[in-house]
């Protein structure tokens, strides 16, 4: 399979909240770095967690890649749009069944045995608290109407 | 097949070399403040993305999205006016045989200046930036988009706001 072929299968597990899947895709050790989040660890501990709570919080979530590429180091990157509407408290931000879209740019190393070694994952939350509602950066569990 | 998709001995070919020369020169004129530079560097009609880039308003929502003659060279001397020791270190430089071009960068700055909401309270920030580039068979660049997160920008120069 390629890297193409594998990242948007990555995709397809991501909107469908198939965490398992994906970590199947990965090497044991797999590492992951969610920048805005400030996560940076194993896929296991810290993607795993990020994308079962994703999954929860929007569970029509639809993931559209916009772009993809690979470079020669075998790594796919991805411009994407994830949409869906909150049903669930979300990083921390109170449910109040807000319509979200986002643009992210994900960046997926894999390995000659077509596994993933390494997920990086770009997009600003300051777009995804406005779109959820909340006022204030020190505040993110209170939300406006 | 010619001589232009053949890979180096380093496992790229030309023209992956030729799209990273053409983005670390970017970055090096970026380093410099030479904005007409970064310019140059760019095809007429080059295409421009700040991906987080939003003002809102009332009326309307501004996106950093346009050309970067008009658009991104606003956008940069902005900017450098704003942070006037604003640098950066590319931190990874990955490219493909068809000219895309990704590039981490780590951005920083003192602000000297407000920059749109951010009220300057003399505050400094470094920040993890994504950079997706394309590049011509000639070396230009003709889009350009990127990623970074707000929050974190924001939190560094004492902005807790949410415009």
């Amino acid at each position: 399979m390629s890297a193409r072929e594998l990242a948007e299968k990555f995709f397809g597990h991501v909107e469908a909240g198939e965490v398992d899947e994906i970590l199947g895709m990965m090497t044991p050790d797999a590492t992951v770095s969610l920048v805005p989040l400030n996560r940076h660890g194993p896929m296991a501990a810290d993607g795993a967690s990020y994308l079962r709570e994703l999954a929860r919080a929007v569970p029509d979530l639809l993931v559209r890649v916009r772009r993809l590429f690979v470079t020669a180091d075998n790594t796919a990157v991805a411009e994407i749009t994830i949409d869906g509407t909150q049903a669930d408290d979300f990083l921390a931000v109170a449910n109040q069944e807000k319509q979200v879209d986002l643009d992210q740019a994900w960046m997926l190393t894999v390995t000659p045995d077509d596994r993933i070694s390494a997920v990086i994952a770009y997009w600003d939350q300051n777009q995804l608290y406005r779109r959820l509602g909340v006022k204030r950066l020190d505040q993110v569990t209170i939300t406006a109407g | 097949m010619t001589t232009a998709t053949l890979p180096s001995g380093s496992g790229t070919t030309p023209r992956e070399d030729l799209a990273e020369a053409t983005v670390r020169t970017f970055f090096d004129a970026y380093r410099a403040h030479d904005v007409e530079r970064m310019v140059e560097l760019c095809a007429e009609g080059a295409g421009f993305r700040y991906v987080p880039f939003e003002v809102w308003s009332r009326q309307r929502v501004l996106h950093g999205e346009g050309k970067v003659r008009t658009v991104g060279k606003a956008i940069w001397t902005t900017l450098i006016d704003a942070f006037p020791d604003l640098t950066n270190a590319v931190t990874s430089l990955r490219a493909d045989p068809d000219g895309n071009v990704a590039a981490e960068a780590c951005i920083a700055g003192t602000q000297a200046r407000d920059f749109g909401i951010i009220a300057c309270v003399g505050g400094r920030y470094e920040l993890p930036y994504l950079f997706l580039f394309h590049v011509t068979v000639d070396g230009l660049i003709d889009d350009i988009v990127a990623y970074w997160d707000n929050v974190a920008w924001k939190k560094q120069l004492g902005c807790l706001e949410i415009d």
